[in-house]
């Protein structure tokens, strides 16, 4: 559930198909991602999530969906 | 039509702010918010003596400055001028949003609060800079450094809306700014960029006429000049030196004897008109084209009348829904 709704705000944000990700995907790597969209990203997790506020220093260790999943996971 | 104007920032802010916020008032109506320092803008505001017009101020203690990091300003600066002025347009209490403070914090920030519009992968800075026969509009000018085919197409459609809604140009021209004029030329990025231009073109969507070489812009061969935020800035800013380089040149020129001097007295009226012509006071900021709402950028060294002139700007843009505009085409927009 998690993990179809941060594909679902990724491909919103990155233009992409849901089909063409995974948990191993990288925001950078993978799907070209700045400072700017990481930040925008982080900003759409905590909304529809609502999670606290994920810092950059935080944001800087998630690097891929599963890094995420885990992450919004551990505020539930 | 309500204008929300972030009053703290910029080189001149908050007094050519709102000075030219009270000059825009008396000259085209409207009502207007000023954000920032209630006590100072109340101040500047009895100086001006603009107590009875429609002009209200919104409190905003901090301010966004140039050496905030842009990509996070606004997020960490939640009381600032410009934070909260757009999030003003966000909940929707103003029809435009004017700042002239700095440029990648107010891009993030329309980006982050505002939101693009959705399909639009990203916003780009429109400069309008003088060219034979007018304006021609430049863009991206600043925003995007590193850019694709696919944002270089949308810039051509969201260009074409704004020249042709916002600047009265009919069915513009629309460039590929490029090392030379044939299709053979350039890099990738401008090789896979002409193709997809030529396709929008051919279906009937855009008008464009090709490669321009940078020379070729000045000379009114386009009517919106399509390049990346990088070669678009490094443009902008020899546009603006070869400029005030030249106006200087001239000046020695006149002041060289008596007789330049009266040569200058016969030519005042037309120096004047090349002056108008040149500055960016006359046209006073642009728009992100491609943010969900009106957000304009005006010059960092805004004077009074540069504020009045982008509230003009804004005022056209909404009447002349460029958002709407580029809401229905999006299907046109991806690769």
């Amino acid at each position: 559930m998690v993990f179809e709704k941060v594909c679902q705000i990724l491909s919103d944000q990155f233009g992409v198909s849901t089909d063409s990700l995974n948990m191993d995907t990288a925001f950078v790597e993978d799907l070209g991602a700045d400072s700017l969209d990481l930040v925008e990203l982080m900003m759409s997790i905590e909304e529809a999530f609502d999670v606290g506020e994920i810092d950059e220093s935080e944001a800087a260790g998630l690097k891929t969906i599963g890094d995420l999943v885990r992450r919004i996971g551990e505020d539930d | 039509m309500k204008l929300i104007i972030d009053a703290m920032s910029g080189d001149n802010a908050p007094e050519a702010i709102v000075s030219g916020c009270v000059m825009a008032a008396r000259e085209f109506g409207q009502e207007y918010i000023l954000v920032g320092k209630e006590a100072v803008i109340k101040e500047l505001l009895a100086k001006e003596k603009a107590e009875n017009l429609p002009i209200s101020i919104r409190n905003a203690e901090d301010v966004i400055d140039m050496h905030d990091d842009p990509a996070t300003a606004v997020r960490r600066k939640k009381d600032s001028s410009m934070s909260v002025a757009l999030r003003m347009m966000k909940d929707g209490e103003g029809d435009a949003m004017i700042s002239a403070g700095n440029t990648g914090a107010l891009l993030s920030g329309a980006t982050l609060v505002t939101k693009r519009i959705r399909g639009i992968r990203r916003a780009a800075l429109p400069t309008q800079l003088p060219c034979k026969g007018g304006r021609v509009l430049l863009l991206d000018s600043g925003a995007n450094a590193e850019c694709t085919p696919e944002y270089l197409l949308q810039f051509a459609y969201m260009g074409s809306f704004y020249a042709e809604k916002v600047m009265g140009i009919k069915k513009p021209r629309v460039g590929l700014v490029n090392n030379g004029a044939e299709d053979t030329k350039g890099d990738t990025l401008r090789k896979e960029t002409y193709a997809v231009l030529q396709a929008a073109s051919e279906a009937g969507r855009i008008h464009f006429v090709g490669n321009v070489e940078g020379s070729d812009v000045p000379k009114g061969a386009c009517d919106v000049a399509v390049t990346d935020g990088f070669t678009g800035n490094v443009m902008l800013k020899t546009v603006e030196g070869v400029a005030s380089f030249l106006m200087g040149e001239l000046k020695n020129m006149f002041l060289t004897n008596t007789r330049t001097k009266l040569a200058y007295l016969l030519l005042k009226p037309a120096m004047g008109g090349l002056k108008k012509m040149m500055s960016s006071s006359e046209v006073g900021g642009a728009p992100f084209l491609g943010i969900s709402s009106p957000v304009f950028k005006a010059h960092g060294s805004s004077d009074a009348r540069a504020i009045r002139s982008a509230v003009k700007q804004a005022m056209a843009y909404v009447e002349a829904d460029v958002v709407g505009e580029i809401e229905n085409s999006i299907e046109y927009m991806a690769l």
